[in-house]
């Protein structure tokens, strides 16, 4: 059977739905602010091969890694009905916070498909309170590993037996498995439906025809080894520079980024494994499509991913990956768009290009925050300003509710005044937030655009260098400290490109 | 779902002598008019909206329909748009926030999410008030209490700062002013003194619960609406008393109705007053038909509102945002879809059909209504299928032209399929799909079972998709209301006077006793019986597990906490699918709901009416292929008549479908009953 376009709308709705239901059940019913207020999550509907049906828009990062997650656990000879979970970004997942629960769904007694949420838990364990150590030189310490695995009741007593806040992680793994049930109720209710046949092929038709539609945007751009490096800013370890480099091709309608050039494995936590890599490149592949393209495995197979074995964005085990995820991954991003730009295709200039990842914790609380900053201006639009740009789009946690909730005041939150870049349309301005530790804490900061300004494009200006400012001084891009109460911690966040020489008497 | 007996008797209205309650709905497009009389009877009445002035297509209204001043009103109530239009279209009035020192910038980082995941030259919509026209202030609450205490020196400092601005309104949010009011309190009284005319909304009396950015910016709607809704009532209700009717109220977001001074001083509160009177509507004629659990569908001209009652009771939303501006006032849950009759069908680039969200509005209207619209709409669908009749005029003056209607759909023919009746058929899929996930996102999403629901479709169109709807949510019984295209003004003609109070209350249930319960309700019990005298109060509290930050809102019927943790265990269990066991529960904010009910409308005119047999037969195209439907009208209907779909029922305002495999029965009040055969 084939979806004629009517069937496609009606059931393209139909997916979409159940899988934000998944979302609106874990936020909702989830207690920790870095899921409930902040929605650093993300709930996916996959088929019984492993291709992504539907999504809640969410969170970029998280979207593209799944594919791994459902293939990893496919491998395990999953029966209906059972419950995975698993957080090894060398088998199915991305850095250690993100745990992704899997629900093997039961249609008819066999695998139908997979219900899948991922969450970024800020405590899984490891050497330092919130579990994003800078400075981190294996994933040993980054937290406890749980490869894939069915979760029982012990499994989870392991987990919980290895983290500092017990409590909060059972109760947002409560959410999570409730989250993984109401989708695969809802597969089940649209199967007994439209009847498991057509179900299935509905899902595959809607593949198809956004790998039609994508391929046929990707036909119209010119892509022949178009190359581009940008640069990490130390990896928490060493300070020095490190190559991120990507050649791009389209050909036949096939997007296809090569990171051949990129530095080898860091030793600290900057390293990502290929799924990242393929989640950022399918992020800027997306921002190329128009909005009706459903986001589903279909984009998927319109682009290919290589980088050497070992290479910092394909690493391998015991590489450190915590700032992977965050951080490389942006990285990823401006230089693709770098790339996209040098062939003439109008992208945007560069965004902020880091999350501002702050972790703080002491005893029986922690707290995981990333800082928005500007966005890069468009040809036709400035950038907006302090928003997250490229692969995360988390809200910010009311200064309300983490003052409430934890030891810290927030002395100002603010955007930064004249922070975007120059250009006929100017980048975004940055954003201020500053907070004064009440009690004796642990620092971790991973953060990027401290020292290389985002570009702006087509003669616009950069954006604003970021800082970050511990009682005045100014530190690393990725540093850990110990805080004590009154010391204040000051972030500056980047500003995005602007784009397009400024014209005469231009403001900015 | 088992529905009521058709003959069941029906309750007789309460008229206080020859009185009128007359309702009053101003939309984009038509302003209904209904007026319940001495008796129970209805008279309903559809005249063309005057948005320059509402207030003259509403005196139209009453014109036409020859009431008030020889008819005696005893109340008129108001569902209006001014305070949706005056935030879709941005013009408010000109408003200074004054703010926390340190945190100006609030109301542009919002929640710091962009406004589009992939489209990354999207940007939020503006914030309602100029950067320039913040004033900061020296002070800080914390959780705790004051952290930086607030000086005379310098609440002289803002007062006068604000003064020289010379805003037509002031909003004033502080940090922590849902819990620690003081700065507040006093800032907003040194304002008022000083500024006298110009308007002052304080967030502690607007939106007294914690997240800073969504009390501020509702804080902000409140006095950017402010003068405008005030002026445009006190005009209004000059104007009514001057035609003799008694009383003018103003229906709100909550489905409740205000006298016009209450109103003006909760203008965020009308932001959904025009949706809000079809959702009570739609509860009446679920009381008239004895069922409780209702799914309700409003399809009007350009978009479909989903919403539901459920216990009797529409069900509150305490989120959302209005023209993308979070607006986070109790109102009815509302949940709003671009698939309205004059919803546009179009092909996108890879073949896919799609409804909307373009819309042919009123002007040039869908290409059937002949003045010039060339696009294909879901209304020029319904033509083509012969779901409408080109004969019978829509609202007494616009004759539908099926040439003109083909013509439009065929355009997208060669793409899609074959004829003009397959592609017709698409539209009516898609659209008919948009609605489901709508009513998929007030039902489903919210943890209740469409299956055990009916389903009342309203509105011009809503009642042509009533059977499609309801298979697609498995769902078994329709009720067509009587005069579905009025609905909403029905709705506000009958509409209780009700006045919704919160308090923020931040309690570990565990730690509570009966009364401290009590005790926390008398001061909102003893405000709403002095706002609503003689009402019936209903007590709720927004419970959560400790940690969690969403509420379920359950209803408070005893001072005892252990029977609070109880209906909050079930509750969260029905939403979420779990409970968690032993979790601490606490509470985080007290609801009043005071109201009055108005006398119910009894709907017996429509049991008047003598048609027992089909005015006529007619080819319509269904999703099962060609049929000849038999077609009856809609507004003429004998208590008791059964009708076996395919049929059509053809009405002034509306006009319904009855696809094969269901069966209608009419009820004394005129509804249609519609259950699977």
């Amino acid at each position: 059977m084939s979806l004629d376009a009517v069937g496609l709308e009606v059931m393209g709705h139909a997916f979409a739905s159940i899988a934000e239901e998944m979302g609106l059940v874990l936020i909702h019913s989830a207690v920790s602010p870095n899921i409930r207020e902040r929605r650093d999550c993300s709930a996916a509907l996959f088929d019984a091969e492993g291709e992504m049906i539907a999504q809640a828009a969410h969170i970029p990062v998280h979207l593209g890694a799944l594919a791994e997650s459902v293939a990893a656990v496919r491998g395990l000879d999953p029966r209906p009905g059972d419950l995975f979970i698993l957080n090894d970004p060398y088998t199915g997942g991305s850095h250690l916070p993100d745990i992704t629960l899997l629900g093997a769904i039961d249609l008819d007694g066999a695998v139908g498909g997979y219900s899948v949420v991922r969450a970024h838990h800020s405590d899984v364990g490891g050497a330092q309170a919130g579990s994003m150590p800078a400075g981190a030189r294996e994933i040993f310490a980054e937290g406890v590993i749980v490869p894939p695995v069915r979760l029982t009741g012990e499994v989870e007593r392991l987990f919980l037996a290895n983290v500092r806040t017990p409590d909060t992680r059972a109760a947002d793994l409560a959410a999570q498995r409730a989250a993984v049930e109401r989708g695969a109720e809802g597969l089940r209710a649209l199967a007994a439906r439209y009847g498991l046949a057509a179900t299935r092929a509905a899902a595959r038709d809607l593949m198809d025809y956004a790998e039609r539609r994508t391929r046929e945007v990707l036909r119209r751009i010119r892509a022949d080894g178009l190359t581009a490096t940008d640069w990490l800013e130390g990896d928490g370890v060493d300070d020095a520079d490190l190559a991120i480099a990507v050649r791009v091709d389209v050909a036949d309608g096939v997007f296809h980024a090569d990171f051949t050039g990129t530095a080898p494995a860091a030793r600290g936590n900057v390293n990502c494994p290929l799924a990242v890599a393929r989640s950022a490149v399918l992020f800027v592949v997306r921002t190329l499509l128009p909005d009706d393209i459903p986001t589903n495995g279909g984009v998927q197979r319109a682009v290919r991913v290589s980088a050497p074995e070992g290479c910092l964005v394909n690493a391998r085990r015991p590489s450190a990956v915590a700032a992977g995820n965050v951080e490389t991954s942006q990285r990823i991003v401006d230089a693709l768009f770098l790339a996209l730009a040098g062939g003439g295709i109008p992208v945007p200039a560069q965004g902020q290009g880091t999350m501002n990842n702050v972790t703080l914790g002491g005893v029986g609380w922690t707290y995981y925050e990333t800082i928005g900053g500007g966005q890069g201006a468009s040809r036709g639009a400035p950038g907006p300003s302090g928003v997250h740009v490229g692969m995360s789009n988390t809200r910010n946690t009311p200064v309300e509710v983490l003052e409430l909730e934890c030891p810290l005041r927030v002395r100002g939150y603010a955007l930064r005044r004249g922070g975007g870049g120059s250009g006929q349309w100017p980048g975004g301005e940055g954003v201020t937030r500053e907070f004064e530790a009440l009690a004796p804490m642990e620092l971790s900061v991973l953060a990027e655009r401290r020292r290389h300004a985002p570009r702006g494009a087509a003669g616009g200006g950069p954006g604003a260098l970021g800082r970050t400012i511990l009682n005045g001084a100014t530190l690393a891009p990725k540093v850990t400290a110990l805080l004590e109460p009154g010391d204040v911690l000051r972030l500056e966040t980047p500003g995005g490109g602007g784009w397009g020489e400024p014209e005469q008497g231009a403001k900015r | 779902v088992c529905l009521a007996n058709p003959q069941s008797e029906i309750r007789n209205p309460k008229w206080g002598g020859a009185v009128l309650r007359v309702g009053v709905d101003v939309g984009g497009t038509f302003t209904d008019l209904v007026a319940l009389g001495e008796g129970g009877d209805i008279r309903v009445r559809k005249v063309v909206t005057t948005p320059a002035d509402p207030a003259v297509g509403l005196f139209g209204a009453l014109d036409v329909e020859g009431l008030a001043p020889s008819d005696p009103v005893d109340v008129l109530i108001h569902g209006t748009t001014i305070a949706t239009n005056a935030l879709l279209e941005r013009r408010g009035a000109r408003v200074v926030l004054v703010t926390t020192r340190g945190f100006e910038d609030l109301l542009w980082l919002r929640r710091q999410d962009r406004a589009a995941l992939y489209d990354l030259a999207r940007d939020h919509p503006p914030p309602l008030v100029s950067r320039g026209d913040v004033v900061a202030v020296a002070e800080r609450m914390g959780p705790a209490g004051v952290l930086e205490p607030l000086a005379d020196g310098e609440v002289a400092r803002a007062v006068a700062a604000v003064r020289a601005l010379a805003p037509e309104a002031v909003a004033v949010s502080f940090l922590f002013a849902f819990r620690h009011a003081a700065h507040e309190r006093s800032i907003a009284a040194a304002l008022r003194a000083a500024l006298p005319g110009v308007p002052v909304a304080a967030s502690h009396e607007v939106l007294p619960v914690f997240r800073e950015f969504e009390r501020t910016s509702t804080t902000t709607v409140e006095a950017y609406l402010r003068p405008k809704v005030a002026t445009y009532l006190t005009r209004l209700e000059r104007d009514v008393r001057g035609r003799g009717v008694a009383a003018l109220r103003v229906m709100t977001s909550s489905g409740g109705t205000l006298p016009p001074a209450a109103a003006a001083a909760r203008a965020a509160s009308l932001a959904l007053s025009g949706p809000a009177g079809g959702v009570v509507g739609a509860r009446l004629v679920g009381v008239a038909v004895g069922v409780s659990e209702l799914l309700t569908l409003d399809m009007g001209g350009t978009s479909a509102d989903a919403s539901l009652v459920t216990g009797g009771a529409p069900v509150g939303d305490g989120g959302g945002a209005v023209a993308g501006i979070p607006l986070a006032l109790p109102a009815v849950l509302i949940e709003t879809v671009s698939a309205g009759g004059g919803s546009i069908a179009r092909l996108d680039e890879g073949g896919a059909l799609k409804v909307g969200p373009e819309s042919a509005g009123a002007v040039p209207g869908p290409a059937c209504y002949g003045r010039g619209g060339q696009r294909p709409t879901v209304t020029d669908a319904c033509l083509v299928l012969g779901w409408l009749d080109a004969a019978s005029p829509l609202a007494d003056e616009v004759r539908l032209e099926p040439g003109a209607a083909e013509r439009a759909v065929r355009s997208l023919g060669p793409a899609a399929g074959a004829d003009a009746t397959r592609v017709a058929a698409g539209i009516v899929a898609v659209a008919a799909a948009v609605m489901a996930r709508a009513l998929k996102r007030v039902s489903v999403a919210r943890g209740l079972d469409p299956r055990r629901m009916t389903l009342l479709p309203f509105g011009g169109a809503g009642p042509l998709f009533g059977c499609r709807l309801a298979d697609a949510l498995g769902m078994r019984a329709i009720v067509i209301p009587p005069h579905p295209g009025v609905l909403s003004a029905l709705g506000l003609a009958a509409a209780a006077e009700r006045i919704d109070l919160l308090a923020s209350f931040h309690r570990s249930l565990e730690q509570l006793q009966p009364r401290d319960i009590a005790g926390a309700f008398a001061p909102l019990l003893a405000e709403a019986a002095s706002q609503v005298p003689g009402s019936t109060v209903l007590r709720y509290a927004d419970c959560r597990f400790a940690g969690q930050g969403y509420e379920v809102t359950v209803p408070v019927t005893a001072d005892d906490p252990r029977q609070i943790r109880a209906t909050f265990l079930a509750a969260h269990r029905a939403r979420h699918g779990h409970a968690g066991d032993g979790q601490p529960v606490e509470i985080v904010n007290l609801r009043v709901a005071a109201l009055r009910e108005g006398a119910l409308p009894s709907f017996r005119a429509a049991t008047r009416g003598a048609a027992r047999a089909p005015r006529a037969q007619r080819a319509v195209a269904l999703a099962g292929g060609r049929a000849t439907a038999s077609v009856w009208p809609l507004d003429e209907l004998a208590a008791g008549v059964t009708i076996d779909g395919p049929a059509i029922l053809a009405g002034r305002d509306a006009t319904a479908l009855l696809e094969p495999g269901w069966r209608g029965t009419v009820h004394p009040s005129g509804a249609v009953l519609v259950e699977r055969r």
